[in-house]
């Protein structure tokens, strides 16, 4: 632990530098640049609005909020576990020629991930003030359970990003089980009132499930007032700090091997 | 411990019995984990036990034939493979192994990519800053500093990478094959100032190279490894003539 904070001090400013690189070059050219930031997630929101509000008729409150909660905690979600598979792979160049903690990688890459997850959060803000949700106290409570999103991801990110290296097709894998967590996450419906008929697997998903968990908690402070269920955002957040602790180690153990099978 | 490295001040490297072998991590699918579930990994041994010690300010040739483990070495010194054995000590130094062009971004421009580069390795923000100018000057590419390195032409990405590794020194220096890049001009501006990092009473380096002859012009002493096993260390003028000996042998024994 104490050489992860070590290198996390040593190269943090790395990860910074090479995150806002990465930035810059994804927009560097494209006809309307950094504007994409913000269309691309509107406009998701926007058909997810339409199909789900109004082709399915969903009556939730401040529907488009809700969806754009939903979609902005998954979106990071997504990006963080698709991006740590094929990491290591991709940065080939790099880990064959000089020594770098392989997790400052995924620290980088994070930070790319975060950043769109803050514009994200600005424009939920904008369509919030739009949509009359009354600002609360309550709502500051959305930072923890993002802290919280953000260790559980980084520490499975890890896990995946060592596994990747050796295993071709845990990309595949990752996908169906992506794709899986999306439709049983409720992005796009609330599943305590959409699962009612079937109690006992509301309750499974909620709690096996932290995409889920956390999404529902998200609304729940954002838009409802309510409070989080602190016990359960207390096991995930021990849980991910697990994950990350298991992550590093198993990086530390290996990261040094990569560089031969790649 | 402190007693024992302030008795030998002048020691830039130390390698104790160094082993590396290639295995465990092998390259597989979901499939073959199935079908090949609990057959016996290969194992590869690269290095077998190597032992030596650079002085500060020496440079050091490695030589041997191909697939002896010369680069395995380098990379193993440089800490991107770590020992499955044994120790490699670097006393405190700052290393680096050359190479061209380690973390380019392609869409930036070629001054953001002296700064990802060089923090790469190892740099701050700030000593980079300090030498910014001195790698415009030595890439010598003119405009193209502010353009993306996508727009660049071989040569010039090879000038500006180059520039970057030769100007941000570090105490220790491992070059994989001597570097000459770019136009014959560049080449020879490149070369010499190969030499003059090579040359530099503070520095330590530790050259692979093929060419017998860019080690004896270049070395002061030289290790020879076979096939991952430690041969012989001395000084240019008997180590060579030796393995050249021993090649030539290798040759006969093979054709007769």
């Amino acid at each position: 632990m104490k050489k992860f904070i070590n290198n996390i001090k040593k190269y943090y400013k790395y990860a910074i530098y090479s995150a806002k690189a990465e930035l810059k070059s994804e927009v560097a050219d494209s006809y309307l640049n950094w504007l994409w930031w913000i269309i691309e997630p509107l406009c998701f929101m926007l058909i997810y609005t339409f199909v789900f509000g109004v082709v399915f008729e969903n009556n939730e409150k401040y529907f488009a909020s809700f969806v754009f909660i939903g979609l902005s905690a998954w979106e990071f979600f997504n990006r963080m576990i698709t991006g740590s598979v094929k990491l290591i792979i991709n940065n080939r160049d790099l880990v064959t020629k000089v020594y770098i903690p392989k997790y400052i990688l995924l620290l980088s890459k994070s930070f790319t991930y975060l950043f769109k997850l803050g514009i994200s959060v600005l424009i939920c803000i904008v369509l919030m003030l739009f949509q009359h949700v009354p600002f609360t106290w309550t709502m500051l409570l959305a930072i923890p359970i993002f802290v919280v999103l953000y260790i559980l991801s980084f520490g499975a990110g890890m896990i995946l990003m060592h596994f990747g290296v050796t295993l071709n097709d845990l990309a595949n894998l990752t996908n169906i089980g992506l794709r899986m967590v999306f439709y049983l996450s409720g992005v796009f419906f609330d599943i305590k009132s959409r699962l009612k008929q079937h109690p006992k697997l509301v309750t499974l998903l909620l709690k096996v499930n932290p995409v889920a968990f956390l999404m529902s908690e998200l609304r729940s402070v954002l838009l409802y007032n309510r409070l989080p269920n602190f016990l359960i955002l207390g096991i995930w957040l021990v849980i991910g700090l697990l994950l990350c602790m298991i992550g590093v180690h198993v990086i530390h153990k290996n990261e040094n091997s990569y560089a031969k099978v790649i | 411990m402190k007693k024992n490295s302030s008795k030998k001040e002048d020691v830039a490297i130390t390698v104790k019995n160094l082993h590396i072998t290639y295995r465990g991590l092998k390259k597989t699918s979901i499939r073959a984990i199935w079908t090949k579930m609990g057959s016996r990994i290969e194992r590869f041994h690269a290095l077998k036990g190597i032992s030596f010690e650079v002085e500060k300010g020496k440079i050091l040739g490695i030589i041997g034939k191909n697939g002896s483990g010369k680069s395995t070495m380098l990379r193993a010194i440089a800490g991107i493979f770590s020992p499955d054995k044994g120790s490699i000590d670097l006393h405190g130094n700052t290393i680096s192994l050359l190479s061209i062009g380690v973390g380019f971004n392609k869409k930036l421009t070629g001054k953001e990519n002296i700064y990802l580069s060089g923090m790469l390795l190892g740099f701050s923000e700030e000593e980079i800053k300090e030498k910014e100018k001195e790698i415009i000057a030595f890439a010598d590419i003119g405009d193209f500093m502010d353009k993306p390195v996508k727009t660049y032409s071989s040569g010039m990405y090879s000038k500006l990478a180059f520039a970057i590794t030769a100007i941000l020194e570090t105490d220790i220096m491992l070059i994989d094959e001597v570097l000459s890049v770019g136009d014959a001009q560049f080449k020879e501006k490149s070369y010499n100032k190969m030499k003059e990092l090579i040359s530099d009473e503070n520095r330590t380096v530790i050259i692979v190279s093929h060419n017998l002859d860019t080690i004896q012009e270049l070395c002061d002493e030289v290790l020879w490894i076979n096939d991952g096993d430690f041969m012989e260390m001395g000084p240019v003028e008997e180590v060579i003539p030796k393995y050249k000996e021993f090649m030539e042998n290798m040759k006969t024994t093979k054709t007769s």
